[in-house]
């Protein structure tokens, strides 16, 4: 059975560094299938791999369209099979896991067919791959969630820094989760970037939001450095704080 | 005939899939810019039965692909020559797409798309078992094409890998492609018995069913015939299924018994006939997923085409979403269609009302996407976009003044 992981959370707080460590950590342990659904991150980056823009998901669906009006797709060639193709053209291939990209969700259309389309080709991926976890990065609105372009989540990760901002934005997250049809296992919060102790404000406001909270992340030192050297968050020490918070939370979860 | 080759063979080994760790070489791709496979019906004498040729390296003579210096990605082209009494041009296509399936089925071997983007590899578990040479590849071919296909009655393949060569020879396949599909683009209603009906907007347009024909892509410009023929055929109980045609009852407006009753069904009574070639009357119900609407502007008795991209007003002082907003639902409405873009491309397309020569206007975007089609028409200068003018007298203008030939009374409506 393939486990679903999903992170969430407002930008900057480090949502995509810590989706790229979970992935490294879990593809030690079987392969992994990274969906990079927030198209203002570079979960890649993160990770390492190249990525070309033309090659998300979004848009090879959106050139599809484009194709067939213009009369320029073979009208013999079975869309559904077409676009599972240059899906799996588009993977990013690496050791013990593959990236995918999924650009942005959807133009102003609704579309339904070729979202079913893009749901049937993501079952396809994941089934003949045999991934035995998927870990999203997801945009804060939950947009591939909400389209149902994505399957059911086993873990939901909410992350946030320790300001009340950050942790309002994570209840917000939690109440739209619970709002959409979607079935979603266990849902944690994750604060990041903590200094010493959360501040009693803090604390109460995530009394407040009832969610449950899975680890406390120390700042990191050594992550500014990798950042102004583009170097990628897995080439992180193994015994830095961040990496080994992050094996405990893998580990909590016994995934 | 097994223990011949170094790869055991069957329909088990279909879903299997070759990630680059286990990659030994891969053949054509999004990395290799020249690569195809063709299928040709030719005439016995043409073909030396059973024979397998491979043209520039083999397996064993290319680098594999190594996870320090990459590499292991080579051309290729797959020609499988046949001949047989009961064959004919239209067997081609379906012949052709049995590499994907033939080439599936040998374990460590994987086959992607198809024509001129095709994709195959083979992992370093096949190539140490002994695959050291693409002539097994073509003896498998040969072996499961005679065993599955019995209308075959002679058949050749020929396996290059030789660059020049390819680059030769994809010029001629492409030109196959293209006839193909000029052949299928000329498929007609009147060609085929069934019909496929798709219901995938219900929950959005209860009583919506899309009526897709060889001459009508669904509203949402995602399916044709062909999708609908192959999703039928996957799940025949599924919200895509098949529609016996029943007796033609209107050949111009395009009204058919099947269609009819497969409206009056699916939208649980609330219609029961449906015109697939007009506008007018019973013209086919709207769901809220169209790619265009077909609007009727009364000043200039003729249409408008607007897309869902087009955010300005349109020539009636619309928007194209305050018009979905009124066109939308699951309901007929006269002088209003949603539609798919490509269907402007259909012969068909309101041939009842006077079909492309009867649209006046259209967002400049469309108009350059279906150019090729106006063009042929006749039409490409007398439609007016959002470029020439803005309001309902403005376009008359234009109409008399580019000669537009509805406006003349050129058209004449098809009795």
């Amino acid at each position: 059975m393939t486990k679903t992981i999903a992170m969430a959370g407002k930008g900057g707080v480090g949502k995509t560094t810590v989706a790229a460590l979970i992935v490294k950590l879990l593809s030690q342990k079987g392969l992994v299938l990274a969906v990079d659904a927030d198209p203002s991150t570079n979960l890649n980056q993160a990770l390492g791999l190249p990525l070309d823009d033309s090659q998300t998901v979004g848009r090879i669906r959106e050139k599809m369209t484009e194709d067939v009006s213009r009369g320029t797709l073979s009208p013999t060639i079975v869309k559904q099979e077409y676009l599972f193709g240059k899906i799996v053209e588009s993977l990013a291939e690496s050791k013990g896991f593959d990236l995918i990209a999924m650009g942005r969700p959807e133009g102003p259309g609704c579309y339904c067919a070729s979202n079913r389309f893009l749901r049937t080709s993501l079952d396809k991926l994941v089934q003949d791959h045999e991934y035995d976890y998927i870990v999203m990065d997801c945009e804060a609105g939950l947009e591939h969630i909400s389209r149902q372009t994505t399957r059911d989540i086993d873990v939901l990760l909410i992350m946030s820094d320790p300001t009340i901002r950050g942790i309002t934005a994570a209840a917000r997250m939690k109440k739209l989760i619970e709002e959409l049809r979607s079935n979603v296992g266990k849902t944690g919060l994750i604060v990041n970037r903590v200094k010493g102790e959360l501040s009693p404000e803090i604390k109460r406001a995530i009394e407040e939001s009832g969610l449950e909270v899975l680890a406390l992340i120390p700042e990191e030192p050594d992550m500014s450095d990798l950042e102004m050297k583009g170097k990628p968050v897995t080439d992180l020490p193994q015994e830095s704080p961040l990496q080994s918070k992050v094996k405990e939370i893998v580990e909590s979860l016994s995934l | 005939m097994e223990g011949e080759f170094h790869a055991d063979m069957g329909p088990q080994y279909e879903g299997e899939v070759i990630r680059k760790e286990d990659l030994y070489i891969e053949f054509g791709g999004p990395k290799v810019a020249h690569k195809f496979e063709l299928a040709t019906v030719k005439s016995p004498d043409e073909i030396e039965n059973e024979k397998v040729e491979i043209i520039g390296p083999d397996l064993d003579d290319l680098q594999p692909y190594d996870e320090e210096k990459g590499g292991g990605s080579y051309p290729i082209a797959v020609l499988v020559d046949v001949a047989g009494g009961e064959l004919d041009k239209d067997a081609e296509a379906i012949i052709e797409r049995r590499i994907h399936m033939f080439t599936n089925m040998i374990e460590g071997w994987y086959h992607m798309n198809q024509r001129q983007d095709v994709w195959m590899r083979i992992n370093k578990d096949c190539y140490k078992k002994g695959f050291t040479s693409l002539r097994e590849l073509g003896e498998i071919y040969i072996l499961l094409y005679t065993s599955e296909m019995s209308i075959i009655e002679s058949i050749q393949v020929t396996i290059i890998t030789d660059e020049k060569k390819i680059e030769e020879l994809l010029p001629h396949a492409l030109e196959v492609y293209a006839a193909r599909d000029e052949r299928a683009r000329t498929l007609n209603d009147e060609d085929v018995d069934t019909f496929y009906g798709c219901v995938l907007c219900q929950s959005f347009a209860p009583t919506h069913i899309s009526i897709i024909t060889p001459n009508r892509i669904a509203n949402c410009g995602a399916i044709n015939w062909f999708d609908g023929r192959a999703a039928a055929k996957i799940d025949p109980d599924g919200p895509i299924f098949a529609i016996p045609k029943g007796e033609l009852i209107d050949a111009i407006k395009g009204e058919y018994s099947g269609a009819n009753a497969i409206e009056a069904e699916k939208s649980l009574g609330t219609y029961d006939r449906v015109y697939l070639y007009s506008a007018f009357e019973h013209p086919h119900t709207s769901c809220g997923c169209f790619e265009a609407i077909v609007y009727y502007i009364p000043e200039a008795d003729a249409f408008g085409v607007v897309n869902r991209d087009f955010k300005g007003e349109t020539v009636v002082g619309e928007t194209f979403s305050h018009m979905a907003g009124e066109t939308s639902g699951g309901k007929q409405i006269e002088g209003r269609l949603g539609t798919g873009l490509e269907q402007l491309r259909s012969p068909k397309f309101i041939q009842a009302d006077g079909g492309l020569a009867r649209i006046v206007w259209m967002p400049k975007d469309i108009k350059e996407r279906v150019k090729d089609a106006l063009e042929a028409k006749g039409l490409y200068d007398k439609i007016a976009t959002e470029e020439d003018v803005k309001n309902v007298d403005e376009l008359l203008e234009f109409l008399e003044k580019v000669g537009h030939p509805w406006i003349k009374g050129e058209v004449e409506l098809p009795t």
